[in-house]
C-alpha cells in the first residue's frame, strides 16, 4: 500500500528481493546446520588410538625410533631397570657368555635356569609393608592368571589349556636372585611373553618382593632359615621378613 | 462491505492461541525425548568389531582383571586399548589355531594394530580423564556397566552432560571403596550416608561448586 502510494518518494518495495534472498539462504543454513553437530564433536586433531591415514600403520600414536631416549629415561640404573649386576654383559665378558645360564628341562618340559650368573640378589627397592600391598595388588592382576593366587602354577588360564608353568615352591625358585624374577617379567621365558611394556619397573619390583611373600607362606618350615640366609645381605633387614609373613596369613586363604 | 470473518471467528482465534502453545510443548517434549533417545547416544548399540571379542568371557569367565589389558587407567586420561601383544600373551598358545582369532594373529604378524570401532565417544570438547575418576572412587561399573556380562560391549550410559552432572553434583551417591573399584558385581546399597560422606570426605572430592564449574569439563 505504502509503496504504491508514495511511489514517487520510495521506489523501492518494503522488503527487497534481495532482503528475501538473503533471508532464504539464512533459513536454508540454519536447517543445515543442525546436522553439523559433529564440528565440534569430532574436531580435527587426534587423540590417543585415533586412526591417521597419513602413515602406513594408521597410527596417529607414533612410536619412538628405535634407539631414542627421552630426556630422562636413559635408564641407567641397571639393577633397577634390568635386575642385572653392574658388570654384567660387559668387561670381559662377551653378550654370549654373558648370557648363558645353566638351563634344564623339567617334567613338565619347561626349560628351566638353574644358575643365574647376571641377577642381582636383592630387590633394590626397600621392601615394605606398602610394597608388598602394591606387589600383591599387582600380581593379582598380571599373573595370577596363569601362576595362580599362591604361584603354583595353576591360573584360570592354565586350566583352559595355557601350558602350566614352574612352581614357586621348589628349592630352585627359592634360592633364584631377585634379580632373575624380575628378568623373566621383563622380558618373558619360555612361553611366558615379556610383560615389560605392560608393567613399569617399580612394579615389577613390588611383584618380586610379593612372589618372595609367597614363597615364604608356602614353606613355614624353611621360613627361618631363608629369613637367616637373607639377613646377611638384605636391604631392610628387619621389615622384609616380619611384614612378608603377615601379608601371607592376611592373603593366603581368600584368594580364589 | 461485507463482514470478513464469520462471528465464530473470534473463538477460533482464542483457541488456535491455545492450540499453538500445546502444539508448542509437544514439539519440545518430542525435542527432548529425541534427543535422549539411543537413536542419537548411542546407548545400548552393540558394535560389530573386527574380532569377535567377548568381555563376558575374558573378565566374566577368566576373571581377568580388567587392568590386565587396560593398563593405563590408573595413569592416565585414556584407560587403553591393549596393543595385539596382549591379545598373544594367551593366544600364542591358546585357539593359537582358531580362524576366530586370524585377525589377531594377521595384526601380530604385519605389525598393524587391529582397528576395533570405538563404543564410547565423547565429544572432544569435553575433557575426561579416567585416571582421576579411578582414584576418586569411581569404579568401572558405575559408568560402563556389568562388562563382565557383555559378550559384545555397549555403551551402558547415554554419555550426555545431564549424565554427567547427575553423579558431579551429587558424588557420594556413586563412590565406592578403592578396593572395590574393580568389581564388576559392586551394589552400591551397600554403603550406608555416613560412609559414603565418610568415603568423599576421605578421598578429598571437591565441592559441587568445583565440580560442576564449566571449565571442570570443557577446558
Amino acid at each position: 500500500m505504502l509503496t504504491s502510494n508514495f511511489k514517487v518518494q520510495n521506489p523501492k518495495p518494503l522488503i527487497s528481493n534481495r532482503a528475501i534472498f538473503c533471508l532464504l539462504l539464512l533459513a536454508a543454513y540454519s536447517l543445515l546446520s543442525l546436522g553439523c553437530r559433529y564440528d565440534m564433536q569430532d574436531q580435527p586433531r587426534y587423540k590417543a588410538f585415533k586412526k591417521n591415514d597419513f602413515f602406513a600403520d594408521n597410527k596417529a600414536m607414533r612410536e619412538l625410533p628405535e634407539g631414542t631416549v627421552a630426556r630422562g629415561y636413559l635408564r641407567e640404573n641397571k639393577a633397577f631397570y634390568q635386575g642385572k649386576k653392574e658388570n654384567a654383559g660387559s668387561n670381559n665378558a662377551t653378550a654370549a657368555t654373558a648370557a648363558v645360564a645353566a638351563t634344564t628341562t623339567d617334567a613338565s618340559g619347561n626349560t628351566v635356569v638353574t644358575s643365574f650368573p647376571d641377577a642381582i640378589e636383592k630387590n633394590p627397592v626397600p621392601v615394605t609393608q606398602e610394597l608388598l600391598d602394591r606387589g600383591e595388588q599387582r600380581y593379582k592382576v598380571f599373573c595370577i592368571v596363569c601362576h595362580g593366587p599362591v604361584g603354583s602354577g595353576d591360573g584360570m588360564v592354565v586350566r583352559r589349556g595355557y601350558p602350566k608353568p614352574p612352581t614357586y615352591h621348589d628349592d630352585r625358585l627359592r634360592g633364584a636372585p631377585d634379580g632373575h624374577f624380575f628378568d623373566v617379567i621383563t622380558n618373558g621365558w619360555g612361553k611366558m611373553n615379556s610383560y615389560g611394556s605392560q608393567i613399569p619397573a617399580a612394579d615389577r619390583w613390588a611383584i618380586v618382593a610379593y612372589i618372595r611373600a609367597l614363597q615364604i607362606s608356602q614353606n613355614p618350615n624353611g621360613n627361618v632359615q631363608m629369613t637367616q640366609n637373607n639377613a646377611g645381605n638384605a636391604v631392610n633387614q628387619t621389615t622384609p621378613s616380619n611384614s612378608a609373613t603377615t601379608q601371607n596369613q592376611n592373603t593366603g586363604g581368600q584368594n580364589r | 462491505m461485507a463482514q470478513l470473518f464469520h462471528r465464530g471467528a473470534n473463538n477460533v482465534a482464542k483457541a488456535s492461541l491455545v492450540i499453538a502453545v500445546l502444539l508448542g510443548g509437544v514439539a519440545f517434549y518430542v525435542y527432548t525425548q529425541v534427543a535422549r533417545s539411543s537413536y542419537l547416544t548411542n546407548q545400548f548399540l552393540e558394535k560389530q568389531q573386527p574380532v569377535q571379542f567377548s568381555h563376558k568371557h575374558h573378565t566374566g569367565d577368566d576373571g581377568i582383571d580388567c587392568r590386565y589389558c587396560h593398563t593405563s587407567v590408573e595413569t592416565s586420561y585414556s584407560a587403553g586399548i591393549p596393543p595385539t601383544q596382549t591379545c598373544m600373551n594367551c593366544h600364542n598358545q591358546l585357539w593359537a589355531d582358531s580362524p576366530y582369532l586370524e585377525p589377531v594373529r594377521a595384526s601380530f604378524r604385519d605389525n598393524k594394530p587391529i582397528e576395533w570401532e570405538r563404543v564410547h565417544d565423547l565429544p572432544e570438547y569435553a575433557y575426561f580423564n579416567h585416571s582421576i575418576h579411578v582414584a576418586k572412587g569411581v569404579g568401572c561399573s558405575t559408568c560402563h556397566g556389568q562388562i563382565d556380562n557383555m559378550p559384545a560391549v555397549y555403551q551402558e550410559s547415554s554419555l550426555q552432560m545431564e549424565w554427567c552432572l547427575s553423579c558431579h553434583r551429587n558424588p557420594e551417591a556413586f563412590i565406592r571403596p578403592q578396593s572395590e573399584i574393580y568389581n564388576q558385581e559392586w551394589d552400591g546399597n551397600d554403603l550406608t550416608v555416613e560412609q559414603r560422606q565418610q568415603l568423599k570426605a576421605d578421598y578429598k572430592i571437591r565441592s559441587t561448586q568445583m565440580l560442576t564449574s564449566c571449565s571442570t569439563c570443557h577446558r
